[in-house]
């Protein structure tokens, strides 16, 4: 059992800026305030536990009146040296877009944008597996941008259709494991996503719909070290016996904008091959 | 009138199933697909590319589907307006123009599938003020915006409504081994539902209508009001006079059919009287011409063109000699013709057919099978054939229209 060649690096932004201003999904509700200092500590603890895993923490700066961009997530997709920035479907998230270029761009990357008629969130939607690079559609991403990602990445891809708006990224759903295992939530894809699912994935955790909804799948793995927003006993024991270590971290101010752990990072040490 | 759309489907569609999806939501609108191409990618890295062909029963249906398939990235392929290439010169399209066909035919401009007014097989196609319409060669205009190439246009094929066609149960197939009365039956039932919708019905007529006696009783049609719009050449309206006049067709006695002493000249010496009058009309006036076909158009105020030949003799007055201009002024009578009747005529059939949309219902009524078959092949495809002699036919239309 191979670990995942990548998780050892991430992009990630303070939650200076956060808070819930607009509603552009399910979970989102203007009338419920996100506590900021708490929303700071949950952060950070997230941030030391990456740490402490044996990851690195990059930061992005903050920018006022871009609440999401704490969820680095949605920057874009890394592929090496390459760097794709996401084409937001909604327009209360596309002032990040010059943010996460300039992020990029400074820092050595060459960056190749999509048409700008498609829209792509990034690794939100996106996440490698299996040599392909898995990649959601229909909720914020379109299929057309799946075949330009495959251009420029030179990686074939495979489209999952993301079925319930409530589960509008793929990383709600999707979680690599390492080069066997992923956790995967069904109840987030159609049919044919499923299919294709299960003819990728030799050994899947499938999370039942406590789990899935409690954004279990959007956690991030840093080796054999798994940080988790929620666990549940039989979760945790699947995930023990296959030899993971299990970190559950507290980050309920974020899940009132409908992100987790993952969305709150962007692995920056990823090669697609 | 079902509705088609060619689609383009790219990626990697057979590993993400996505073709399989696109297939799966096509049958499950009720529509149906051909796949007109598929390329698959050689390695798993390599995107493959389908391209499919949609057909449902109506355009809203189409529309529905096709927004729905673009979620999974299936696009119609004409995304582009149509090229509008200005004429240079009047009476020539530009090098490259889309030849139109007599089907129903949209153009895309600024973005928008717009109908085009009349359609006609072999014209152009030209786009002033957002309206598009078939033009034929000889009236293209220089500086008119003419369509050239083929994006941007789609044709509808043509779709006989289930259960709704006159002849569903024979498959349009041209024989003479079918039951002439039923036909009949049902020719008139069209020819009233066309006049209850406020359509016309053209009646196409060669020389044999009046040879085989069939003049008294189109003649009734005419009176009582069934047809409402007649083209035919010179020796149509000739020996129709001719056979008013002196009782006679062709010097033979239209009554005893026995030839008349001198009678080879009888209809020389109609179109000569006619030609003094000046006209058809002057001649009917003046009480020359007391019945017939022509005779009856006259006073029923139906139009008629009569289209000259090389062949033909005088002619009589009323003939255009120019057939151009013989072709211009039937088109300015083909709108709102619904129902189409060729009578025992092979080139005022075809000339007709070239110019009618194809959703005229056009019925082609001949002794020859040759005659219908080759109408089809001109592309009238719309034509269905009765092989019968048409004096019979055109006697048991008028009694059964009650004329």
């Amino acid at each position: 059992m191979a670990e995942l060649t990548w998780g050892r690096r991430f992009l990630m932004c303070p939650p200076v800026h956060f808070g819930v201003l607009y509603e552009i999904n399910s979970w989102m509700s203007t009338s419920v305030a996100v506590d900021p200092e708490r929303a700071a500590r949950q952060w950070e603890t997230l941030r030391a536990t990456l740490i402490e895993a044996g990851a690195t923490v990059e930061l992005q700066e903050p920018v006022e009146g871009l609440p999401d961009l704490v969820f680095t997530a949605n920057a874009g997709i890394v592929n090496g040296n390459q760097f794709i920035p996401s084409r937001f479907r909604h327009a209360e998230r596309q002032g990040e877009m010059p943010h996460d270029i300039e992020w990029f761009r400074s820092r050595g990357h060459d960056v190749d944008e999509l048409p700008a008629d498609v829209s792509h969130e990034g690794a939100g939607d996106a996440l490698p597996f299996g040599g392909v690079l898995v990649s959601g559609y229909n909720q914020r991403s379109d299929v057309s941008a799946h075949a330009q990602l495959s251009k420029l990445t030179g990686v074939p891809v495979r489209s999952v259709e993301l079925a319930d708006p409530r589960l509008y990224h793929l990383d709600l759903t999707f979680c690599p494991l390492d080069d066997r295992r992923v956790m995967i939530a069904p109840a987030g894809w159609d049919a044919y996503g499923r299919r294709l699912i299960e003819a990728l994935v030799p050994e899947p955790l499938v999370l039942d719909d406590d789990d899935t909804f409690a954004f279990t799948a959007n956690s991030v793995v840093v080796g054999r070290t798994i940080v988790m927003p929620a666990c549940s006993p039989a979760v945790g024991r699947q995930l023990e016996a296959w030899g993971f270590d299990v970190v559950v971290v507290d980050i309920s101010e974020f899940q009132k904008a409908g992100g987790a752990c993952r969305c709150l990072t962007l692995a920056l040490d990823v090669t697609l091959t | 009138m079902s509705a088609r759309e060619v689609v383009d489907l790219e990626g990697h569609i057979i590993d993400s199933l996505l073709l399989a999806k696109v297939l799966d939501v096509i049958l499950a609108s009720g529509a149906e697909y051909e796949l007109l191409d598929v390329e698959i990618g050689r390695t798993n890295t390599d995107t493959s590319r389908a391209r499919l062909e949609i057909t449902a029963k109506d355009e809203a249906t189409l529309a529905t589907l096709l927004v729905g398939l673009q979620v999974h990235g299936a696009n119609a392929r004409s995304s582009t307006d149509a090229d509008l290439e200005p004429a240079d010169r009047d009476g020539v399209l530009p090098t490259g123009f889309y030849s139109t066909t007599n089907l129903p035919t949209q153009v895309r401009v600024d973005g928008h599938w717009i109908d085009v007014v009349n359609p006609e097989m072999d014209c152009g196609l030209v786009v002033a003020d957002g309206v598009a319409r078939t033009v034929p060669m000889h009236r293209v205009r220089a500086g008119n915006g003419v369509v050239v190439g083929r994006e941007g246009v789609r044709v509808t094929a043509p779709a006989r409504p289930r259960g709704a066609s006159v002849f569903e149960f024979m498959n349009s197939e041209v024989s003479s081994e079918k039951p002439k009365a039923l036909l009949v039956a049902r020719v008139a039932d069209r020819i009233r539902q066309a006049r209850e919708s406020g359509s016309k019905v053209l009646a196409v007529c060669g020389p044999a209508v009046v040879h085989t006696g069939s003049s008294p009783p189109l003649a009734r049609l005419v009176r009582a009001g069934w047809i409402n719009v007649l083209f035919a050449g010179n020796g149509f309206a000739t020996h129709d006079i001719e056979s008013n006049v002196m009782g006679t067709s062709l010097g033979v006695s239209v009554l005893e059919g026995v030839s008349s002493e001198g009678g080879h000249a009888n209809h020389l010496r109609v179109i000569n009287e006619v030609r003094r009058f000046g006209s058809i009309a002057a001649a009917v006036d003046a009480g020359y011409i007391e019945g017939g076909v022509m005779f009856e158009c006259v006073r029923r105020k139906v139009p008629y063109v009569l289209a000259g030949s090389l062949r033909d003799d005088g002619p009589l007055p009323d003939v255009f000699p120019n057939v151009i201009e013989a072709a211009d002024a039937m088109r300015d009578l083909v709108p709102g013709v619904a129902v189409a009747l060729m009578l025992a005529t092979t080139l005022h059939a075809i000339a007709t057919g070239n110019i009618l949309p194809s959703g005229v219902e056009t019925f082609c009524v001949d002794i020859n099978q040759a005659v219908v078959t080759k109408l089809a092949d001109r592309g009238s495809s719309q034509a269905l054939g009765i092989v019968t002699d048409v004096g019979l036919f055109v006697s048991d239309l008028a009694d059964a229209l009650g004329a």
